[in-house]
């Protein structure tokens, strides 16, 4: 699609189903109308798109489906304003536009032959959720696989269906927890908030990435931690979620320094995220 | 040595209009001067610096970049092809105003190409007019321009004692234009009549630049920041700032997607959904425009974001002066 000479003209995709993962975080599957585009398009894990909602405008938004499953793409979100609100009206069969893929990617190449540690919080596990299909689909590529996520009550876990699935897989160690008063009387995980969950987990920092997304105050407490596991700041991964527009280096508005982070992100190490002007 | 008659610059005027070109030119409006679509050369006002820059030949305040109809089965959507664009021709812009189109080329054609600005832009032929009327807030020479500079123009006026122009061809598309219209132009040579003098002195922007690298954090931001407004009437009169919006208009059913402009001094330009704003409060937005102009660009592009045409120095509501700033920045 970059070769048209509308840079902001959008695919079109049909919502082919829809699931409500929490009371408002949607999940839809989308399909493209257009078979040539079905067939070519291609991402890689962490790269995001912009999502329209005809009349309402566009919305920057992961692409959380993994890679290595073609045929649709699927994307999660929070029903917090304008855009996505307009979003979430939608219906199974309704049409949206779908502007990408943009920006960075993980280097998953880079990870092959290691350990991977993912940490995420609440809405952020999409963009992770991403990479842990793809690298559960190169499932021997990796050493071992530890996932870390919380949210603030059950309620409010993404995914539920694919957590049990990791849960039972014997190749992933899944730890699952929710802020202490978040747990109800059937909860089997851990009451306590990702930060001090990782930490008792303590998974091995050697010849291991660790792959964080979260609130920035979830990031904030969870860096210090990986640094006592003895993580280096290279072998951390993180996104940036700045405000968004173009999603392509023009309109000015996601900037962090003169990092612009539709371009160079989002995807950055902790290393890099600790050189930028703390504006983000 | 080309030269044109006042006379036969309106009538050159008139004969691309009915060549069927659109023609944008200082005019004026009210009680202003502003850029905007000739009607005749009569229209044509060369006496005063327009009020607003003359970016919007390139990057209108509001474009459209496709069209929708949503139905219950289907949504159709009307591509914006960026080609319909008509063939313009931009005379008697100022060096500030033209120097900065070529700095702008950059971000619209770095990786993804956003040919609603670079068609305008081929599609542009500009001619430039040497200034010789400049004010206390120009200070185009501190950015290392001059009031006849003729960086980005096509065809370069400079006004002679007498009221005729000499006419130099800048480049192909100039060339072109006066071999188009060559009855209008003589061979002749004039005395050019006295340029504009802008106050403020030479500026060290490399300094400058350095500075900024290592101040992100510095008393100075609040110190001349606090009492900004927000307005964002700087960054829309700026003939280089160019971050815009993507809003759709119209209703669900039918309705049209548009660019327009936008500007970092707004308190929610980057808010976040989660209420937390990366920049919230005045200073932060400040710094960021500042920065982004006279560094971040700079570091990007080897270019800045600033001709040092004055314009947000004679607007802004709270007498913030950039060249002020440059100057304070450039002495310490
Ligand atoms: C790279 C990247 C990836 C992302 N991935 C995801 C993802 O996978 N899932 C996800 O859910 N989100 C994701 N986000 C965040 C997502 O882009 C935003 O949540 C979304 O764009 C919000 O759009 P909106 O139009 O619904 O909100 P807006 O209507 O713009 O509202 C944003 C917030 O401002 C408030 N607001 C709106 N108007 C006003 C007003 N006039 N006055 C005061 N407050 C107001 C709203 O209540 C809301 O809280 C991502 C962002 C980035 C940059
Ligand atoms: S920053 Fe001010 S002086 Fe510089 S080009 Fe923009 S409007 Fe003119
Ligand atoms: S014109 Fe002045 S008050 Fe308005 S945003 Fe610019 S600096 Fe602030
Ligand atoms: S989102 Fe427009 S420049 Fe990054």
């Amino acid at each position: 699609m970059c070769d048209h000479k509308n840079i902001y003209l959008p695919q079109l995709a049909t919502i082919e189903a829809i699931i409500d993962e929490t009371p408002d975080i949607r999940t839809f599957r989308l399909v493209f109308q257009d078979e040539a585009v079905r067939d070519t398009f291609s991402f890689r894990a962490g790269q995001f798109a912009e999502y329209s909602a005809f009349g309402a405008g566009e919305s920057t938004f992961c692409i959380a489906s993994a890679p290595t499953r073609a045929g649709s793409i699927e994307c999660c979100f929070r029903a917090v304003g304008r855009v996505t609100e307009a979003l979430r009206q939608l219906e199974v069969g309704d049409t949206v536009g779908v502007r990408g893929p943009y920006g960075n990617s993980f280097p998953i190449e880079e990870f092959f032959g290691k350990n991977l540690v993912f940490v995420a919080g609440g809405i952020a596990l999409p963009p992770l959720r991403t990479l842990i299909w793809q690298c559960l689909d190169w499932r021997e590529k990796f050493g071992e696989i530890t996932i870390v996520y919380g949210a603030r009550t059950e309620a409010d876990l993404v995914y539920k269906r694919e957590l049990e699935e990791w849960e039972q897989r014997s190749d992933v160690l899944l730890v699952k927890t929710v802020d202490p008063g978040g747990n109800g009387s059937t909860w089997d995980g851990k009451v306590g908030f990702v930060p001090n969950v990782l930490e008792e987990a303590a998974p091995a920092a050697a010849n291991s990435i660790a792959l964080v997304c979260g609130p920035p105050i979830m990031i904030k407490f969870t860096l210090p931690v990986l640094e006592r596991l003895g993580f280096a700041d290279e072998a951390i991964y993180t996104t940036l979620e700045n405000r968004m527009k173009c999603g392509i280096g023009k309109c000015g508005r996601c900037n962090v320094g003169n990092v612009y982070v539709c371009k160079d992100g989002p995807v950055f190490t902790a290393a890099q995220v600790k050189a930028m002007p703390q504006e983000f | 040595m080309k030269t044109i008659t006042e006379q036969n610059l309106r009538a050159l005027v008139d004969a691309l209009i009915s060549d069927g070109k659109r023609v944008v030119g200082p005019r004026v409006a009210g009680t202003m001067t502003l850029y905007e679509p000739l009607t005749g050369g009569a229209e044509l006002a060369l006496g005063e610096l327009p009020r607003r820059s003359a970016k919007e030949t390139f990057l209108p305040l509001c474009e459209t970049i496709l069209t929708y109809e949503q139905g219950k089965e289907a949504v159709h959507l009307g591509d914006v092809d960026p080609v319909r664009l008509p063939e313009t021709v931009l005379i008697g812009a100022r060096p500030c105003d033209v120097a900065a189109a070529p700095v702008l080329d950059a971000v619209f054609s770095w990786d993804y190409r956003d040919e609603f600005f670079l068609e305008r832009r081929r599609k542009t032929t500009i001619i430039g007019l040497a200034c010789t009327g400049g004010d206390d807030a120009c200070f185009c020479t501190a950015m290392g321009l001059s009031p006849a500079d003729s960086t980005g123009s096509d065809l370069f006026l400079t006004p002679l004692k007498g009221g005729s122009f000499r006419c130099d061809a800048i480049t192909d598309k100039g060339t072109a234009l006066l071999a188009a219209h060559a009855g209008l132009f003589a061979d002749g040579t004039g005395e050019p009549l006295p340029l504009a003098e802008p106050a403020l002195g030479a500026l060290d922007l490399e300094k400058i630049r350095a500075w900024l690298d290592g101040h992100f954090e510095d008393p100075l931001w609040e110190e001349i920041a606090a009492r900004c407004a927000g307005c964002g009437a700087c960054a829309f009169l700026c003939p280089a700032c160019h971050c815009f919006d993507i809003v759709d208009e119209g209703g669900t059913a039918k309705g049209a997607r548009r660019k327009s402009w936008d500007a970092c001094g707004f308190g929610k330009f980057t808010n976040h959904a989660s209420g937390h704003n990366p920049r919230d409060v005045q200073p932060q937005r400040y710094r960021n425009r500042i920065m982004h102009k006279f560094k971040y660009y700079v570091d990007k592009f080897d270019q800045r974001l600033c001709t040092g045409c004055g314009r947000c120095i004679r607007a802004c509501p709270v007498g913030i002066d950039i060249a002020a700033v440059l100057e304070e920045i450039n002495d310490k």
